[in-house]
Order: C-alpha cells, then structure tokens, then sequence
C-alpha cells in the first residue's frame, strides 16, 4: 500500500495520464480503465519507485507499458522495421475497425492525424510536445536511447505533416 | 481549414496549442482513491460494534466459565443404565424383537450372547414372565427378560458382562441380605447390582413410592431365582 504522500503526488497526474490514454485507446472507457489500471500498479509497486526521479516519467512509463501488454494484443501488427519503428508506408497501426463505433470522434484535422500515427510515433508527439517533457523522459518512458527518440519525433512530424497535407486536398 | 506549419518547431507549438486535451472525470479519480484506501475505513459501518459485542461476550463467558455447569461423561454404571433403559423403553413401545419362550429358548440364548443362566425366575403369582431376547448394549452382548407385573408394569431383567464393572456405593439399598444401587433416569428406576463377573439391571417405571416398595419385591423375586454366568 503506498504511503499518503505518494498518493497526493501521483494524482497530481491524473488529467495528464488520461490525456495520454485517450490518445492511445481513443475510448473513453477503455482510457478510465487504462488509468485506473496504471495507479492501482503504481500504488502496488510505489517501493520500486525511486525518489528523486521523475515521478511522472513513471506513472507515464507504467500507462504505456499496460497498455502495451493489454491493449495492442487488440490492435493488428503490421510489419515492423528492424530498428522497431514501422517505414513510412507500413503503418504499425491502423485504426481499429472494430472499435470505431465506439471511438470518440476526432475534432479536428490535426486529431485526425495524430489518430492516424503510429503508437510509436504518436507516443513521442505527445509526451515531447504536448506534454512538454525533456526528450530524456520521453526515453525513460520509451525505453529506448534518446537518438532514438528524437528519430522519432522527425519522423512522426514528417508523417504528421503528410497527413494533414492530404486533409487539405 | 489550418494553413500547413513549415517547420518541426511550428508544427510542436501547433501540436501543444491545437490538439485537444481530455479532462479525467470526477469519478474516475474517486475510484481510484475509493480503491487504494486502507481496508480500515472501508469496513462496514455495522462491523466495528458487531465485533465490540463479540469482545465483550467473550470476556464475559471467560469470567463466567469457573460458574457454569459442566458436562461431565458420564461414568460406565450411568451409561449402561442408560443403555439399558433404552432397551426397556423399546420393548415397552414395541415388544421384543427376538420372542423367546423360556426354557427352550436357554441353549439359544446361551449361545448368542454367552452368558449362561443356571437358574431363572420364570415369573410367579405377582410377575409374568414374557420373553427373553439377546440384547447388544455398549458393544455387549446380554440377556433381556421381560416380566409384566398385575397392574399392567413392564419389568426388565438385563444381564450383561461386567467387565471390571463396579456398581457405585452411592445409592445402594439395604433389601433383605442384598444391597443393590438404585439409579433414577428418564423416569425410569433401576436396581443395579452383580453377580460374580455379571452385571445385572432390573428396570421398571415404577417410581412412586409405593411402587418402588413393590419394585423392591420384584428385586428379590428376581435376584434369588436368577443365576447368571459368563458362558465362555
């Protein structure tokens, strides 16, 4: 059981975690579980968690990874590049049909792109430049090298800008 | 329709102004603090003064427990006294279950339960006798004769191996040269006395004062006619 203080602090990050999850599922639902399934393993595994460090990297680290386990097992994989991110135009993830009638519409283009975004690149716009994290946090949550990262976001905002090219056609 | 940003940096600070941002519901949060609260302050509300009571019972029954009444086994004479009583009380209701007609039946009766009778009171102006069966009392074989007396009684003779048995100092009886135990239960009375390695129970409902001076003449009626042995 983790201690008060801990607790005042993770909930800090609630709204921030949410966001987040409702850019990974698109499902209202599914993002309340999401989250609430994130602080119940925070609360769980608060003595694993180091102070000093970024509480948020880790509450952000720990929304991903569920869903990662949970939630892509749902998604359909497309062929992966070998450094793991897809190529430009073999989406890791496409929109789920299935879940489309349940999704929440998106408002504008630029939703719609991000929509449209792999969970990789997706995942990096988000925390980067939505959330403002330093790109070293924004590897923590990734578990990947900060190269690779800013790799990434190039690429996500290459990716982004083609798309919304296409909505103003 | 948003004119296309030319840089990445453009395209970020566009990301971070345009892109909407989604608020958790009120409830959402409570949940999750309604499900990492301590077990302690979600317990129900009944379940503190339920178990203060159960404390205080049984504190009380701690205190109490020098002055309540205690079961106590009881000892072989009681127990078979009131085995015997049961058998008595069965053919009461029902009769006997294995009708024999004495003395033809003695070699029978003999063999199944293995004890002997060398001499038996067979019934006489007062008592008369009905059957006798095999009885399985306690994990024992014995004899059980039944006697109906003028007014209606039924009379039960029971002999059983005594197997160390004492018959207890407490209720004895001085009758004639005899000093059998008399032992009340269910609303039964039973002389209790033996006979070399026999234990022998005469039982009856004859518990008011008059009958049991008549119930002290059957005793002797019975003990000075019957001679019971251990068989093998």
């Amino acid at each position: 059981m983790a201690d008060p203080e801990f607790q005042r602090d993770a909930l800090q990050h609630l709204n921030a975690l949410y966001n987040f999850a409702m850019y990974l599922t698109r499902n209202p639902p599914e993002a309340e579980d999401l989250v609430q399934e994130t602080y119940l393993r925070a609360f769980r595994f608060s003595h694993r968690f180091q102070p000093g460090t970024h509480l948020r990297a880790w509450l952000f680290q720990i929304l991903r990874n569920t869903f990662l386990t949970f939630y892509r097992l749902r998604e359909r994989e497309a062929a992966v590049a070998e450094d793991g991110v897809p190529d430009w135009d073999t989406p890791m993830f496409h929109d789920t049909p299935l879940d489309e009638g349940r999704a929440m519409e998106a408002h504008t283009d630029l939703e719609r792109a991000m929509r449209r975004l792999p969970e990789e690149f997706r995942t990096v716009l988000l925390l980067a430049e939505v959330e403002g994290m330093p790109l070293e946090e924004v590897a923590r949550v990734m578990a990947c090298p900060v190269g690779t990262v800013k790799s990434r976001i190039f690429r996500a905002k290459e990716r982004l800008r083609g798309l919304l090219k296409d909505y103003e056609k | 329709m948003t004119p296309m940003p030319d840089s990445d940096e453009q395209l970020g600070r566009r990301l971070a102004a345009e892109l909407p941002r989604y608020t958790a519901p009120a409830s959402l949060r409570a949940a999750i603090v309604q499900a990492h609260q301590p077990a302690s302050s979600r317990r129900p509300a009944w379940l503190s003064p339920l178990l203060a009571a159960a404390a205080t019972a049984m504190v009380l029954a701690l205190f109490m427990l020098p002055v309540l009444p205690r079961l106590q086994p009881l000892d072989p004479v009681d127990q078979l006294v009131r085995a015997v009583v049961s058998e008595h009380s069965r053919a009461l209701m029902w009769g006997s279950r294995q009708s024999q007609v004495y003395p033809a039946a003695l070699p029978w009766l003999q063999q199944q339960t293995g004890i002997g009778l060398t001499s038996v009171f067979i019934g006489d102006d007062r008592l008369e006798f009905v059957s006798a069966e095999p009885v399985y009392l306690l994990r024992q074989r014995g004899v059980a004769m039944h006697y109906r007396d003028l007014d209606g009684h039924l009379v039960t003779y029971v002999a059983l191996p005594a197997d160390g048995l004492k018959v207890p100092d407490r209720n004895r009886v001085q009758i004639d040269r005899y000093r059998p135990a008399l032992v009340k239960d269910s609303g039964f009375v039973t002389w209790v006395w033996r006979q070399r390695d026999v234990a022998c129970f005469l039982v009856s409902d004859m518990v008011s004062v008059d009958d049991l001076e008549r119930f002290k003449d059957y005793f002797v009626r019975v003990r000075t006619s019957t001679e019971p042995a251990l068989a093998y």
